[in-house]
């Protein structure tokens, strides 16, 4: 592949238009067995001084970015389950983000939030504080799907989540949904699909199960008491979720997520076009947008580098105490990297590269290697290049031959 | 030197009972190394003969001994390899004493290597010493393993002795005897020189070192020297003996045993059996018994990064010089890229120097199925000999094929001759004759096809007779049998590095095994793989890859996208590092792997 122009300076280096904010909140009521996330259990004394020392790195993040700070277009809060922290102290970390930052008139405000912990008390708390959506982990509506993943909470709790939600006046509702999960069948995922469907979220993710060694999972597959989840029936739960979610109108925009078009419904698909309720936060990362990240283990795009914190709560809190960001590792990339990674998360999304986008990362839309992925269905038709459904789920050797 | 003085010796032994060792002793006792220099196994020069344990190349030490008789002797003991690939440099070794020390271990008792190697002695009309090593284990057996030689050797139990070469207990006896039952060398100080080389080895700052045995008349520092076969004339840069270390001596004498360097640069030059003579004053015939060193098992070796290939033929070149027997000659293989087809004296030799090509030269080789070489008659009447199985003509202009068959010596406990005769029978073997050498060891000979016996025929041996079974074998000559080329095909395109000629009542298993092998090594591909072992055009035997359905990293949590991009990187170096046969990649492991003969599935 040749390589694309060497990176400017300054938080636009894609030129995206986009300018994310990420806060991290790692606690949790209990682990989850398929979590690898920084997330600790219990730590309630440190919750209320990490809120604190969030709003301290804000600044000292802002003050990187230089004199002219770029508007804000989205923020996400996303954990752990950062609706343990009261939702004052959210919304002080936003009222901080809006004094240090301009923010765009739409910007979209995330906070996860676990089914469990969100009573309507909690749902007007946060809309009061300024959130926008609301992504809540349902992950299954099968009662014994949630119990073999170690999720606290029951099938009903999520709709009662999503009522006082929808009460509170949140303007935008995920669900986050995983598939591929022990004790998990053909039928009870299609249930769980139509369950989540029928609560009228506007988007929605579905993730295949991915076993990460240091979880329980992790553990259990090697010791040999699970077996990791198999290919073939990981590729059929996911052509179910294809399958469904386009009958009843939602668009696949990428590999794992769907939203809901209000502006576009009823009109034929277009390929490419990405849904109105496509989470722009997420389309930061995947168009490779600058955004900071705040919080123990978050990791930040400014200027041309990737850098990241490090995952321990009293790390963090004695870093910003001294008047430090908690720095773990970073990185510059070379051209010839940037490129790659620029293909790698440009292709996740339907609309992909169009053609000067693609000739500008050396690659030929009408050459040979894009011609066979063509032929072989994981490459759509078109002057572009951009995956299919199929393709999606072949995301990782698609790009490796693209880029080979 | 006083001919009456010199006694020249071999030690005969088989791997683990304890030749090493017992060189060891005799070196304290005569004191040719001093303490500080001592160490274990002093002999095994190379750095891989000490990790295997095992002897590779031939080595001869002086030593000085005041017998019993008062009179000064000088002993020279002359090491000889321990391994089937190397008989002919046995038998060369043998040919250089006139007696040996039939070294047996009180616990296993006699192998068949040993009683080979003994034969050859036999044959050569040495003084057998017959000694039982390792008395001192608890679980030695000294009268039983005296009974078992004493069938083999038709000589009395009172002539065997015990010792340890551990504690050192028993070998002044044996340096008593030795001198005692040893004949001296004879030969003709007069007559012109003739020195049998029965070692030859390639140092980097002396070029092709000599070990020789003078047979006849002396040879002189700087005196001009002719090989008698190889042809070439040079000067003797020096002469001399190891005792143990290298000392220079004026010249060697008929009956003594020492070191030459001819000067020359390769091994190829002062081979194995060669007849050092002088120039001046040539003998008129070489000594009997040279042969020409002969590839039995052949593998094609090819670098696993195409770019190493100049470097594997430079490695190639610089390990011939020291290695006489190594054949090679350049092939292309449509899987494999560029690489030699390498002919070795055995698998022994073929592992030693792959080993060699990739530690001394680091380089990284797939190695692929040793095969042997056949005979093919063609419809015309040609003869072709072939020695890479995808070479082998399309069988309508075959008339037939002959395979190299051995003639196989089995030692093993009596428990177990129906465990060896029913591995023999599945490996084609012909049963010779079976002898008993005590009332417990058997000894079984069978007709052999050499092609049965490289594929894990030892390790089968081995298992089957919890490790009790030892053998030994010696090339037969060649015999008509049933073969078949098996073909494997990726979607329809045959790789030629998988072919094997093999008997057609194996063809369907060995097909299988590769097909079953083969899908478990290639990794699931965009589209459907045929995986299918052929004869000619019929398929045999086929295993379908279903295509790739899943390869995508979950979301980027959090934004991490360093890992999923580092995770990608590596995906995409490793599709640099798969071989294209037609559509299907083949990752380099897979080549590796399935070309493997360690495991007994293929067979």
């Amino acid at each position: 592949m040749t390589a694309v122009a060497p990176s400017r300076p300054g938080l636009a280096m894609e030129a995206t238009g986009l300018f994310g904010v990420y806060a991290h909140v790692p606690f949790c009521l209990s682990r989850c067995h398929y979590c690898d996330f920084v997330t600790y259990t219990g730590m309630e004394g440190l919750r209320r001084p990490y809120a604190a020392a969030l709003l301290a790195e804000a600044e000292l993040a802002v003050a990187a970015t230089g004199p002219e700070p770029s508007t804000v277009t989205s923020v996400f809060i996303g954990g752990g389950t950062p609706t343990l922290l009261p939702a004052g102290d959210l919304g002080r970390l936003l009222e901080r983000l809006r004094e240090l930052l301009p923010f765009a008139p739409d910007v979209e405000v995330t906070v996860e939030a676990n089914p469990e912990t969100v009573d309507q008390a909690v749902a007007d708390g946060l809309v009061e504080a300024g959130v926008t959506r609301v992504s809540l982990g349902a992950q299954s509506f099968d009662e014994g799907v949630l119990a073999a993943l170690g999720r606290t909470h029951g099938p009903a709790r999520v709709g009662q989540a999503v009522a006082a939600l929808r009460r509170a006046g949140v303007e935008a509702l995920n669900l986050d949904l995983i598939f591929g999960c022990p004790s998990e069948d053909d039928a009870s995922w299609a249930d769980s699909l139509a369950a989540a469907v029928a609560l009228g979220p506007d988007h929605l993710s579905a993730y295949a199960l991915t076993i990460e060694a240091a979880t329980r999972f992790g553990r259990m597959v090697a010791d040999g008491r699970m077996a990791e989840p198999d290919e073939d029936l990981l590729a059929d739960r996911y052509e179910t979720a294809c399958a469904v979610l386009a009958a009843s109108g939602w668009r696949h925009y990428e590999v794992s997520n769907w939203a809901r078009d209000p502006v576009l419904a009823g009109a034929p698909h277009r390929r490419g076009a990405l849904p109105s309720r496509a989470s722009r936060h997420n389309l930061t990362y995947w168009r490779r947008g600058p955004y900071l990240g705040l919080g123990a283990g978050a990791h930040e795009f400014t200027g041309g580098v990737r850098r990241w914190n490090g995952p321990g709560v009293p790390a963090y809190l004695a870093a910003l105490a001294a008047g430090r960001r908690p720095t773990a590792g970073e990185e510059r990339l070379d051209g010839e990297q940037a490129a790659f990674e620029l293909l790698a998360l440009r292709l996740r999304t339907a609309d992909g590269l169009d053609q000067a986008e693609a000739e500008r990362l050396g690659i030929d839309p009408t050459g040979a290697p894009v011609a066979e992925l063509r032929r072989a269905g994981l490459l759509a038709p078109g002057p572009g290049v951009a995956l299919t459904e199929r393709g999606m789920f072949l995301h990782g050797e698609v790009v490796a031959r693209l880029a080979a | 030197m006083d001919l009456a003085r010199l006694r020249n010796f071999c030690i005969i032994a088989h791997i683990d009972h304890g030749k090493s060792t017992l060189a060891d002793r005799l070196l304290d006792l005569t004191h040719a190394v001093s303490e500080r220099q001592m160490r274990d196994q002093y002999l095994d020069k190379m750095e891989l003969e000490r990790e295997r344990g095992i002897t590779i190349k031939a080595n001869a030490v002086r030593l000085a001994y005041q017998a019993g008789d008062g009179l000064d002797y000088v002993l020279n003991l002359i090491d000889t390899p321990g391994h089937v690939d190397f008989t002919y440099e046995v038998s060369r070794a043998l040919a250089a004493c006139e007696g040996a020390v039939l070294l047996v271990d009180a616990v296993q008792g006699i192998e068949a290597q040993t009683l080979a190697n003994l034969y050859l002695a036999l044959e050569a009309d040495l003084a057998i010493i017959p000694v039982i090593n390792k008395i001192d284990l608890p679980a030695a057996q000294p009268e039983r393993v005296a009974r078992e030689i004493s069938q083999v050797l038709g000589v009395a139990t009172s002539e065997m002795l015990p010792v340890s070469a551990k504690t050192g207990q028993g070998v002044p006896e044996l340096l008593e005897a030795i001198v005692q039952r040893v004949p001296p060398p004879k030969g003709d100080l007069d007559a012109p020189a003739r020195a049998l080389v029965f070692d030859s080895l390639y140092d980097s700052y002396r070029g092709v070192i000599t070990y020789v045995r003078m047979v006849d008349g002396r040879l002189a520092r700087r005196e001009r020297v002719l090989m008698m076969v190889a042809g070439g004339t040079s000067e003797a840069e020096e002469v001399g003996v190891f005792a143990p270390e290298a000392v220079t001596t004026d010249e060697l004498a008929a009956g003594e045993v020492g070191y030459l360097i001819p000067g020359v640069k390769d091994v190829r030059q002062a081979k194995v059996g060669d007849t050092v003579t002088g120039a001046a004053r040539p003998a008129a015939e070489p000594l009997p018994g040279y042969r020409e060193p002969r590839p039995m098992v052949y593998s094609g070796l090819y670098p696993i990064e195409g770019d190493d290939f100049p470097d594997l033929r430079d490695a190639l070149d610089r390990l011939r010089l020291n290695d006489a027997a190594l054949v090679y000659e350049p092939e292309t293989s449509a899987a494999l890229g560029f690489g030699f087809r390498c002919g070795f004296l055995g698998l022994l030799h073929m592992d030693i120097v792959r080993e060699r090509l990739e530690r001394e030269f680091d380089l990284a080789l797939i190695t692929t199925a040793p095969n042997v070489a056949y005979r093919v008659t063609m419809v015309t009447g040609e003869t072709i000999m072939v020695s890479n199985p995808s070479e082998l003509p399309d069988q309508n202009l075959i008339d037939r094929i002959e395979e190299p068959f051995v003639a196989g010596m089995v030692l093993c406990p009596a428990d177990y001759i129906g465990a060896v005769m029913e591995l023999c029978q599945g490996r084609r073997g012909v049963l010779d004759t079976m002898e008993y050498l005590s009332e417990e060891r058997v000894e079984l000979r069978y007709q052999l096809p050499l092609a049965e016996i490289i594929f894990d025929f030892f390790d089968q041996l081995k298992s089957r007779t919890r490790g009790y079974a030892s053998l030994d074998y010696e090339p037969s000559g060649y015999r008509e049998a049933s073969l078949v080329k098996v073909d494997v095909l990726l979607q329809g395109e045959p790789v030629d590095a998988f072919s094997a000629i093999v008997h057609k009542d194996k063809a369907y298993a060995y097909g299988r095994a590769m097909v079953t092998r083969l899908r478990r090594l290639i990794p699931r591909q965009l589209y459907e793989v045929a995986i299918q072992a052929a004869i000619g055009s019929r398929v045999i035997a086929r295993e379908t890859i279903s295509p790739r359905r899943k390869d995508v990293l979950a979301k980027c949590y959090g934004g991490d996208v360093t890992r999923k991009r580092k995770l990608l990187e590596r995906q995409k170096e490793g599709k640099r590092r798969m071989k294209q046969i037609g559509r299907v990649e083949v990752p380099q492991e897979a080549f590796v792997a399935a070309l493997r003969t360690d495991d007994s599935e293929t067979r």
